[in-house]
Parts: structure tokens; sequence; C-alpha cells
């Protein structure tokens, strides 16, 4: 991933011809345009702003797609929602009105995804309220479940994975790995209700509202209740483990991991990016879909008012204003997480700039 | 403290040895207990759509609510409302079988036919398939799904399409790597060389030879992954309705009794989904160590 | 001269395959020496256990079961040491028809055992430094900083500045264009070539009583090849360094060593000073290095035999070890009086001329 068999020989010898005599000094040499450092623009802004790009597009596929399916439902939603961005009801009738002729479809996308980039996502059909405003509110919620979850995940998986990897096959490691491919295929659903009912009987009560109870000083453990569930229950454990392991495994046999013990240096240290750091952030990235949709079902068991619980409650009223919303929040949460282990890949690696992004296999 | 040992006599070449002699005791484990699931599953299925069951899996009981497992000729007990766990459990595998091999096929196939376009001509197709296999992935699969029932109020059919189609980048862009990866080797330039009428044979070439056991295994994933959204549909509501079972709809119907300490009627279809999806990922990943494993030595 | 600096003696490594369920015998009983600022070199074909030598003194084998019997005494100011200290209590060999057959060996054990032994030694007593240097270096940090690291671990200096001093210091001695450049240079964007020096500069920064060189040439372009032969030659003559150069190249090899080992299937088969193994003519060699003189690509060979001899037959497997001596299916200098035993019993290794050892039937009568 890292080496190209291929690629510039950069790094020629100066065109100046003689050899440097001696430690360089002086003035800045005039080195043939091929040689190292690239010029002007810092290479990491042009790779990120490529990404962004990118991330964008996908976006504009994401909001057709979700535009298609509701144009193609029975009824018409569409204008439904359409009216639902015009929150004056006399400019509703208005538009009604105006609206003699039936507009094309790409004419109603192009205006419904004009005012989603505004920030205006519609009404609720349930409850009338601005939508985006909504999602606000019980986005952190779910955020705050994702991002803890993520980190019971990885506290889980890291130390078999690295278990694994340095110490080889050992009856203990098998233990661990064929524990998180039980925990992995564990329904979540259930898994919640096991930790639901030893809250009960442990303490006495029942945290149907885990969120309130987050608040009083005394029962704020509860909510770290549905993060630990849906950290072990949401079925990417053993990916995870098997993804670092193998990649950490990889990288122990590399060439300059054989150097850094002849040297007597910190192996760690030295496999620690390609190892560790690196594969982390692409599976966690990659597994952000599945987070959320365990998330969907985790704030159920637990009644936690999160956007999971919105959109199931939106997909019972057929709310399309909402579960639209949802859906552009949620495929926007995977790109900024994509994004974000892009970036950690450009910082960490100082060829990343120079590579060709290829294709998205690797992602 | 390790012993290695040297057989005295010829040392056998070991391409003589067929790939289930070499293989990991661990991974026939794995392979032996997956296809016993299946099995149990295909008997399970064939005995619920024939609904030769030992018992009416709708039939109340009131006076044997919650009997545990092996009371009167029950084998796996009763529900809260009397009814015969094994029958429900039997039944529930309809919900999730036929459309489960739908989402496969649909993965399968899409997946493979961009696999192969992307991996075979590479530039502005590898692209737009990228951008395609990207693209599905922004969903979470569970919102998606929220977002068509919401639309469609859709069958579990027409769910199971969405699966399937949400599955394609995994195989697509398994497919593609091997085929670039093959496409590296000269085999492939010494066939076209040979004159080998058309790309689709070729392709049929690759395909069967080299990525059907690929394909066997994303077919493991994939129905480990539609039972997991199935149960989950259902145990939230969306799918298979009460009375009829699915394993989801009596996780979630046992609920409240398990909180009361009657936790059988909940956790014996947990259970099942547990036993059931892990056969299928140990089935995968088993056939996946011996095929790496004779490939590699 | 003194006592060797390090000497090997009786070296076996092992490996297993456990397809075949047969031993890897890649080292199968190897005794040398390294002189006080000497080069010797370890000359063979891929597959004849020179790299796997090198890896076991530095103990850096990771598969099983590794090193299972030898000693290797390596002596400096601080006194002698054995590298394989209480081997054998880690390891039981079971032999049969006198062959080893079976080897239990405490793997973990021996493990911490050597990186008791070699944490010290790693970098700052013996160095390494390893073919393909590009994909040896760190590609995540810069040049400089691997260079720095192995100085602030090694030697006195500890303050980065001064260590960066003293890296720029060894990359002008190892001849580097604009070292000040290239110490903030990722390997990738360095030549094979410059990655090379950087690792030498990185080998020898901590001063050590030896470098083990591994194939240092190889991967490289043919020109450059040369230039770093040349540093090296200098780099000896300059530093007194005792070094052990492992390479399949005769060429690199007639220009740095002092002393040769040619080792064949995991065993030495000939070991002496250079000038008289790689001099010219038959004269008391081992038909194995007379075969790989010969099929030097040079105008002379070419004409004197009418073309370039090349050895004939394969390389030989390290897994079916043959009975007999294990150049015998290669050889094109048998004769029927020594065929028999060349079929059936391994020769030893006899001395024909002072200080210069051939493992061959032929001489020993």
């Amino acid at each position: 991933m890292v080496h190209s068999s291929s690629g510039p020989e950069i790094g020629a010898p100066p065109a100046t011809g003689a050899r440097e005599p001696g430690i360089f000094r002086g003035a800045a040499p005039t080195f043939p345009a091929g040689t190292v450092k690239l010029a002007a623009t810092k290479p990491i802004t042009l790779v990120l702003a490529r990404e962004l790009a990118l991330a964008a597009l996908l976006l504009v596929g994401v909001s057709f797609v979700v535009f298609v399916i509701l144009y193609l439902s029975p009824g018409d939603p569409f204008s439904v929602l359409l009216e639902g961005q015009i929150s004056n009801h006399a400019a509703r009738a208005g538009l009604r009105e105006a609206l003699g002729v039936p507009r094309t479809w790409y004419v109603q996308y192009l205006s419904w995804l004009g005012n989603l980039l505004q920030g205006n996502f519609g009404t609720s059909i349930r409850t009338g309220l601005p939508v985006f405003g909504e999602i606000a509110r019980v986005a952190l919620s779910t955020l705050y479940l994702t991002l803890g979850s993520m980190l019971v995940t990885l506290l889980i998986a890291v130390p078999i994975a690295l278990h694994s990897s340095v110490r080889g096959t050992t009856a203990l490691n098998w233990l661990l790995t064929m524990l998180a491919y039980v925990v992995s295929a564990l329904p979540v659903f259930w898994l919640g209700y096991v930790a639901v009912y030893v809250i009960i009987h442990q303490f006495g009560v029942f945290p149907l509202t885990a969120r309130i109870a987050a608040s009083s000083e005394r029962t704020w453990p509860f909510s770290l209740l549905p993060i630990f569930v849906l950290g072990i229950g949401n079925g990417t454990v053993s990916e995870v483990v098997r993804h670092l392991r193998e990649e950490m495994s990889r990288v122990m046999g590399e060439d300059y991991i054989r150097t850094a013990r002849a040297k007597g240096a910190s192996v760690w240290r030295h496999a620690f990016k390609e190892g560790l750091l690196i594969p982390m952030t692409e599976i966690i990235a990659s597994k952000i879909p599945f987070i959320l949709g365990g998330a969907v079902i985790v704030e159920q068991v637990f009644n936690w008012p999160g956007m999971g619980r919105m959109a199931w409650q939106a997909a019972q009223d057929r709310d399309f204003p909402v579960i639209m919303g949802i859906a552009m929040i949620a495929a926007t949460l995977v790109r900024l997480g994509s994004l974000l282990q892009r970036v950690v890949y450009v910082a960490v690696n100082p060829r990343a700039s120079n590579e060709r992004r290829g294709a998205a296999w690797a992602e | 403290m390790k012993r290695y040992s040297q057989t005295t006599g010829e040392v056998g070449e070991s391409s003589d040895l067929s790939p289930w002699k070499t293989a990991d005791a661990l991974d026939l484990v794995y392979v032996g207990y997956g296809l016993l699931i299946v099995v149990l599953v295909l008997v399970s299925y064939v005995l619920g759509a024939f609904t030769w069951l030992p018992y009416d899996p709708e039939q109340i009981r009131v006076d044997l609510l919650n009997a545990p497992p092996g009371s009167a000729g029950h084998l796996l007990g009763t529900d809260f409302l009397g009814r015969d766990i094994l029958s429900r459990l039997i039944v529930g595998i309809q919900a999730y079988f036929l459309p489960g091999l739908l989402a496969i096929v649909i993965s399968l196939l899409l997946g493979t036919t961009l696999g192969a376009l992307a991996g075979y001509r590479s530039g502005e197709v590898e692209t737009l398939v990228t951008y395609f296999n990207n693209l599905v992935d922004s969903f979470p699969r569970l919102v998606l799904i929220l977002l068509v029932i919401a639309a469609f109020k859709p069958g579990i059919y027409y769910i199971m399409v969405v699966v399937g189609v949400t599955g394609v980048p995994a195989v697509a862009s398994l497919i593609a790597g091997k085929i670039e990866f093959l496409g590296q080797k000269n085999f492939i330039e010494a066939a076209h060389v040979l004159g080998l009428p058309s790309r689709v044979i070729l392709l049929k070439h690759i395909l069967w030879h080299h990525c059907m056991p690929l394909l066997v295994i994303q077919a493991t994933i994939g129905m480990g992954e539609a039972i997991l959204i199935e149960t989950s549909l259902s145990y939230l509501g969306f799918g298979v309705q009460e009375p009829t079972p699915s394993w989801g709809n009596m996780v979630q119907a046992g609920a409240n009794y398990f909180f009361q300490g009657k936790f059988w009627p909940s956790t014996a279809p947990a259970l099942s989904i547990l036993f059931t999806i892990l056969g299928f990922h140990l089935l995968g990943d088993g056939l996946n160590g011996i095929l790496e494993g004779s490939a590699g030595k | 001269m003194g006592a060797p600096l390090l000497e090997i003696e009786n070296l076996r490594t092992y490996f297993h395959s456990r397809s075949k369920r047969a031993f890897i015998r890649a080292v199968d009983g190897v005794t040398m020496a390294i002189a006080r600022g000497k080069t010797l070199s370890v000359v063979g074909e891929s597959g004849s256990g020179k790299s796997v030598t090198a890896l076991s003194i530095m103990g850096l084998l990771d598969a099983g079961p590794g090193v299972i019997s030898g000693k290797i005494t390596f002596r400096t100011d601080g006194g002698e040491r054995n590298l394989l200290h209480d081997l054998e209590h880690y390891v039981t060999l079971g032999e049969q028809d006198g062959r080893i057959m079976e080897v239990s060996k405490d793997e973990a054990g021996w493990r911490k055992q050597v990186e008791r032994i070699m944490a010290e030694v790693r970098g700052k007593e013996i160095a390494m430094i390893f073919q393909n240097p590009k994909s040896a270096l760190n590609p995540f940090v810069t040049v400089g900083h691997q260079i720095t690291e192995a100085i602030r671990l090694h030697t006195p200096t500890k303050h980065p500045r001064e260590a960066k001093e003293r890296s720029l210091y060894w990359l002008e001695r190892v001849k580097m264009d604009s070292p000040r450049l290239r110490f903030d240079n990722y390997p990738y964007g360095l030549s094979g070539g410059m990655c090379q020096r950087a690792m030498i500069a990185m080998a020898l920064s901590s001063e050590p009583a030896l470098l083990i060189a591994d194939e240092p040439t190889t991967g490289l372009d043919a020109t450059i090849q040369s230039t770093i032969v040349g540093l090296l030659a200098e780099l000896k003559s300059e530093l007194g360094i005792a070094t052990l150069l492992i390479s399949h190249d005769i060429r690199v090899v007639s220009r740095l060593a002092d002393d040769v080992a040619v080792m064949y299937g995991g065993t030495v088969v000939e070991y002496g000073p250079a000038p008289e193994i790689l001099g010219a003519g038959f004269g008391l060699k081992h038909p194995y290095t007379a075969a790989l003189l010969a099929s030097r690509p040079s105008v002379q060979n070419v004409q004197e035999n009418g073309g370039l001899p090349a050895i004939d037959g394969e390389v030989p497997d390290p897994i079916e070890v043959p009975r007999g001596c294990r150049f015998y299916a290669r050889c094109n200098r048998v004769t029927d009086g020594i065929r028999d035993r060349c079929e059936r019993r391994e020769p030893e290794l006899k001395e024909v001329t002072p200080g210069h050892q051939v493992r061959c039937w032929l001489y020993l009568d």
C-alpha cells in the first residue's frame, strides 16, 4: 500500500555536477525541478481539496438517490415535501396556485437540493416542526452513542488484534478471537435486554429514560450502557480484529521493521503508523454505516432519543421529510468519517501526496 | 515447547496433498460447523414450508405458559402464550431464508458484473463503478431501508432487493481486485494470443476457476447479513407481524417477560440468531482459510 | 592478530515445512570466523544459507524452530560473549541415521534469552545493512531521523541537535550529496544508491565493532553497485571496521574480502584467504568455487571457454538434503576413484594450504 513499484526517481543528483564538498552551507542551491521538495502548493492541501470535492460529489449522488426513492413512491410525497419547505402558510397557498403546471422532476430535485443546502430540510409531517431543527436536537445524542461505541469496539478489538499478531497463535488469543466472533453474531437488541435486566436487578432502577437518568448525578453511568451495548454488539468487532491483526502482521514482516530490530530500535515506534494507526482509521471509517444502523436498534432498546429512533418513528409514520433528512445527515457523517480517515492517511504517509488515488478498492 | 519432526523416508510433494489434507484442523471444524448450520436451516425451511411441525406455532396453550425446555413434549419449551418455541423457530426461518437468497443472488450477479467491468476495462468504467460503490457504501443499510419503507411500505422481498444492492460494492471490489491481480499474470495474455474467442469466454475461465470460491464465501457473508437485517427489521416491527413468528419479533415480544426474569422466550430466538449467523460466518472463514492455505503452500 | 572478533562454531538453523512435514535445513553446520578489522565474505547462490547465517547471528529469525545448535563467540573490549548462550537448555534434538529428525524447542523462552543477550549488541556493537535499501528504510520517517535515532540509542549523544550534527557528519562520510537536504528527505525521494548510503551511515554512526552487510548491492543499478562497493572499500580502510559481507556477486567480493567462505546447500565448502580462493586457475579449489569463478561474465572467461560456462543443475533443495556431498549432482570433477564416497558420505573440511580449507573428497586422501 505504501510502496509502489514504479514511481518517479526523484532525488537525482543536482545538475550542478560535482558533489558538494562538505556540509551544505549558504544559500539554497538551484536544483532541477525533479528534485525532492515540491514547489509552491503544499501537497497536503491539494489532496484534501480533492477529497472534499469527491465527498461533495458523492453526497450529491446520495441526495439524488434519496430524491428518486421518494419520487417513485406512490402518492405525491414530493409536493408535500416541497410545500413543507415553505413555512409560510400563505406562501404555500400561493405556490399551489402558481404550480398550475406540474413541475419537471429535475426542477423539483434542484429546488429541494437548493433548500437542503440552505439548511431547509422541510417540516415534519407528524409534528409540523422544521426537520433540521428536530434532527439537530437529537443528533448529538446519536453522535455520542456512535463515537462512544467506536471507542468501546476499539478497546476490545485492539488488544486482541495486537496480542494475536505479536504473539502468534496461542490458545488464549484463539479463545479471544472466538469470543469476538460470537459477540459479533449476537443480536444487539437481545444484548440490550440483558444489559437492561442487569441494571434493573442490580440497581433497582428501570432506565427507560436513560437519557434523563444521564443528567441526574446519581444515575449518569446508565448513559454508558447503550454505548457499551452498541460497541460490543454492533457486529463489527470480529472484522475489526481481523483487519487490525492482518495489517499488523503484514507490517511486522516488512523489511523496514527488520532493519529497526537489527538496529535495536523500538519496533513498536516503527510499526505503529502503518500497523495500527492507519488500519484503525481505515476500518472504523468503513464501519461507520454499520454503527449508525446499530444505533437505530439500540436507541429502540433504550428508548434513547436520537436520530435512529427518530428515523424509526418516521418510517412508521411515513414522515418523508424527516427520514430523508436523516438519510442525508447519516450519509454526510459517513463521508465525513471517510474524509477524516484520508486526512490521517495523508498526514502520516509522506508519499500520499504524490500517489495517484487509483481505484478505491483500498477504501 | 514446540515440537517439530520429520518423517523418515520420502518427503512428500506439497502439491500432492489435497487442500483438505493440508488444511488447518481448525478451519475444517469451522467448515463442519457451518455446513451443519446450513443443513439445519435447509431442513427447517422445508419443514416450515410444508408445516411439518411438532406443534401449531400459533396455538396458544394457557395451561402451559413459559414452560421450560423439555416439558410436556415441547423440546424447547413454550413462550409466554404457551406456544411451542421450537415450531415457532422453525417457521421463523421462512422469514429470512428465501428473501436472503434473493439478496445474495442480486449481490453476486450485480457485483460480479460490475466488478468484471471495472477490473477488465480500467479507465472511465472503473471510475464509474468506483463511484457507484462509494455511493452505495455511504448509506447505513438500516437507514436506507427505513427510507424505502417510508416511501413504499414494501414487502420483505423488495427490502431484500435493497439489501442485495447494498451488498454489491463488497463483491464488486473483490472481483475487480482479483481480476486486476490475475491480469498481471501471463496466462490471460497467453489466452488472448491463442485466439480464445471472446472475452466472455475468458471471463468464464477467470470467474469459474478463480472467483468461484470468493463468491461462495461472499454468499455466506451475505446470508449472515440478510439474517441480521431481517431479524432487526422484524424486531423493529417492520417485518413479519405477530402472531406469525420471526426470530426478530420473537425477541421483541418476549422483552417484557425478560425483564420479569422469564428469559427463555426472548433468548431462544436470540441464540438461534447467534448460532446461525456464526455458522455462516465460520463457514466462510473456514473455506477462506482452506483455500488460502492451499494457495499459499 | 589475536583471537577472532566473531567466531561461529557449528551453527545449525532449521525451519520446518508444515505441508511437507520436513525440516528446511537452511544452515547445516557452519563454522567460520571474522578477524578484527578484516572482511569475511560469504559467497554462494541464493538458498545457500548465507543470509540465514547473518540473521542467526543477530537473532532476527522469527520462523520456527530457528537456531538449534552452535556457538557464536563475540570478543570485544568488554569481554567475551556467546551470542547463543545456553541454547542447549532450550533445545532438544533427536537424531536418526546421523541426521536430525526431531527438534523440541522452547521458542518463547529462547526468544526472551536472545533479546536479553542481543539488546546491547544490536545496532551498537554489531550493525547490519540489508539489500533493497529503499524498502529497508522506514518510509514514514525522514532519512535523517532514522540516523539520529540510531545515534541517540547507541551513543552518548542524546540531544537532538547534536545527534543531527553527528548524522550530517556521517552522511558526509558516506559521500551523500547535499547531506542537509537529504536529511529531511523521505526514503521514497532518494535513489537506491542514496538509500544504501544512508543505511550505511545509520549503521556506522554508532561505531560498531562489526558490520554485517547482507547483499548490500543487490537491488541497485549496476553502476551504483560499483560506487557502493567503492564506498565500502574506502570506509573499510578509513575506519578499520570488521565486516561480514554476504554476496552472491564474486566481483563485489573480490574488491572487498580479506577472507572468503563459500557456502553451498547450507554448509561451508571452502574457506580461506581471498587471494587464494579467488585467484586464477583451478589450483586447490572446491569444484563449486571453480565453477563460480569460471561463470563470471568476463571477456577472459568467454574466450577461454568459448562461451559463458554455467553450472549445470539446480540450486539444492534445503529439504531433501542428499546423503553424500551436497554438490555431487552438479559436480563436473568427480573421478571414478571417489564417486562412491561422493555419493554416500559427506566430506569433512580439510586444510589444503595453510589457512585454506576445502570440503571435497578430491583432497581427502
